[in-house]
């Protein structure tokens, strides 16, 4: 579906913005849940804070660099909805 | 060839050139406190003319530790710091922990300052960590180290800013290796000299081809302590423990051992000193001691990065027995990957794992981003000269280019100032308002006087700055070059030569012009920078 590029130009700034703020946080939460913890059970801490410049930075990257904006906000969407659904699963 | 194609790179480069517009100055400012503080040690050093002490925890302290012990309020033996500041003075804490009155976790307790050698009481503190005066011996080391951690903005704040500097810094690295048509032929770039913009790009894409690795290990590292402690502990903690703090505590530092209510005698300070000395071969940087008096009291000895060692070593001691009992990680209570990993990244964001040449290398690396940072927006002011109002970013870049070096060289000279019978703590703040406001004034001069002199006034009034703090220092009653020398107090000799060489430098076209022998003028650091366009 195309967009107008006026809509398409706020998509890509609120998809490099805020979203990619909140995917990155989101990921770093559910990190510890998925990632190894180690022989002394902190590594799934460690890297989830580690790397939480990484996240941003692959979806800053990705809200730039995808092509089609409409498909990057729903896959930036669909990151936060997996990562909530992750956090919701450990309360 | 561009890994990304044509509409995708000019959205690319419209961000990165727009980003470094906007937040560029506001990264230079962290990134060039950053190379400061990576000497912080050692200009606090010499800002006290050297250590009075070579190796602080040499000293026999055992005597006069349970002589303190002794002083203060039982409740405040709950736990024990012992540390040397910039002077060699030992600082030694006892705390507990409570509350402040910002509604702070916070130490509260007695801090007494010791002189070196003699172990006299300096100072003497109570209260909470965050409300006592500051060590009056340490003041500029910990100004710079705050200005460049949190800007001197209350936290959380403050450390949120240095982390959107963080990624700013880290979209940079990462836009420009993404725009970099060639990147290993950028590598060795001849500058062009057939236009000046040609080749100050050429400079920009050289310096910045080269510093690319290392502006993303600092970006990358720095974020990681910018939001680590503020978002990412509170966050990963609450959804791996489901907000049960005890075992976070237990998973990260240890289950505490069986608690012993009943006072028992401390073994002895310095015995485990010397063998904690003799299993690293090296003098420690920083002792804890949890529960000091009781039966289930534990001593913590930690060794910091010494070249042989990339990270921090911690041996742990019974203190009624004097037993070693183990080492321990930074994290966890058993080494593990994410340990090691989390144990490198302090020594690589401040360059101290190989002393003082990891540090310099680190200063020249910081020095490179600062010229990159610098030149990537005299690049974007260069290509819109024509527009009045980019030529006034072209001042803004001038005077804080300048202006924050010589409110850094003017923190240094509130604090020698005040050394010998003043506020120091508070000396240090002035003299970098008063020096900023000073530049800010000179190129405001010059801007209504010859507008096309601006850097060129600023760099020679850095230089002067710089030249007149060795002199300072010893005129204040600093000790002289033999004097140090012959105590093999070295530090401050070599600060005094690197600030005299930089004054120098900053000075000589001013020197070269007074002289008649106008010369094309260089520039800050290392070649083409801020009067580029002037």
């Amino acid at each position: 579906m195309k967009v107008p590029a006026h809509v398409g130009l706020a998509l890509r700034w609120i998809m490099a913005g805020p979203l990619t703020v909140i995917a990155a946080v989101a990921t770093m939460a559910s990190t510890p849940l998925w990632w190894p913890k180690g022989a002394a059970g902190v590594d799934n801490l460690v890297f989830a804070i580690l790397l939480f410049p990484a996240f941003w930075a692959v979806y800053v990257f990705y809200s730039l660099i995808e092509p089609k904006v409409l498909r990057g906000v729903i896959i930036m969407l669909a990151v936060i909805a997996l990562n909530a659904v992750l956090i919701y699963g450990q309360f | 060839m561009s890994m990304v194609d044509k509409a995708t790179s000019k959205r690319l480069l419209a961000v990165h050139g727009w980003s470094g517009v906007l937040l560029g100055l506001f990264l230079y400012v962290v990134v060039i406190t950053g190379t400061v503080a990576v000497l912080a040690h050692e200009i606090g050093a010499w800002s006290v003319s050297g250590a009075g002490s070579e190796d602080p925890f040499s000293q026999p302290l055992d005597a006069r530790v349970k002589a303190l012990s002794a002083q203060v309020d039982p409740q405040f033996r709950e736990e024990l710091a012992v540390y040397p500041n910039a002077a060699g003075s030992l600082v030694v804490f006892f705390h507990t922990h409570g509350t402040n009155a910002a509604g702070d976790p916070d130490d509260l307790g007695v801090r007494f300052l010791l002189e070196p050698a003699t172990l006299r009481v300096l100072q003497r503190d109570e209260g909470y960590g965050a409300e006592m005066p500051g060590d009056r011996q340490s003041a500029l080391e910990q100004f710079i180290s705050t200005l460049h951690i949190s800007l001197h903005a209350p936290n959380p704040v403050g450390l949120y800013l240095t982390g959107i500097a963080g990624f700013v810094m880290l979209f940079a690295v990462g836009s420009g290796l993404i725009l970099h048509r060639h990147l290993i032929k950028d590598l060795f770039v001849a500058p062009r000299r057939s236009s000046r913009l040609l080749n100050h790009r050429d400079r920009h894409i050289l310096a910045g081809s080269w510093s690319l690795p290392f502006g993303f290990l600092l970006a990358f590292t720095g974020t990681f302590f910018s939001f680590a402690g503020a978002i990412g502990l509170p966050i990963v903690a609450m959804v791996a423990f489901g907000g049960d703090q005890v075992k976070m505590i237990e998973t990260l530092v240890g289950a505490p051992p069986p608690a012993v209510t009943s006072s028992a005698p401390m073994a002895s300070l310095d015995a485990i000193l010397t063998d904690a000395r003799s299993r690293t071969g090296q003098s420690p940087d920083f002792v804890s001691v949890v529960h000091w008096g009781k039966g289930d009291a534990t001593a913590q000895i930690t060794h910091g990065p010494n070249g042989t060692s990339i990270d921090t070593t911690n041996l742990v001691y019974n203190m009624t027995s004097g037993v070693f009992v183990g080492e321990k990680p930074d994290i966890g209570t058993r080494p593990s990957l994410g340990s090691a990993v989390f144990a490198w990244i302090a020594p690589l964001h401040f360059g101290h794992f190989a002393g003082l040449l990891s540090k310099a290398i680190w200063v020249a690396l910081g020095l490179a981003t600062s010229y990159v940072t610098l030149t990537g927006l005299r690049l974007w002011v260069e290509r819109r000269s024509a527009t009045d109002g980019w030529r006034w970013l072209g001042d803004a870049i001038a005077i804080i280019g300048y202006g924050l070096p010589i409110a850094l060289v003017g923190s240094a000279a509130g604090f020698v100032l005040a050394h010998p019978t003043g506020d120091t703590v508070g000396a240090a703040g002035q003299g970098f308002i008063v020096a900023a406001m000073l530049a800010i004034a000179i190129g405001a001069g010059q801007l209504w006087l010859a507008r096309a002199a601006v850097a060129q006034r600023l760099r020679a009034a850095l230089g002067c700055g710089l030249v007149a703090l060795p002199v300072l220092r010893m005129a204040m009653g600093g000790a002289g070059w033999p004097e140090l020398l012959s105590a093999t107090n070295t530090i401050p000799v070599v600060i005094d030569l690197v600030m005299i060489v930089a004054g120098g430098y900053f000075l000589a076209p001013a020197a070269i012009a007074i002289l008649g022998k106008r010369g094309r003028a260089p520039t800050i650091m290392h070649g083409a920078g801020l009067e580029a366009a002037e």
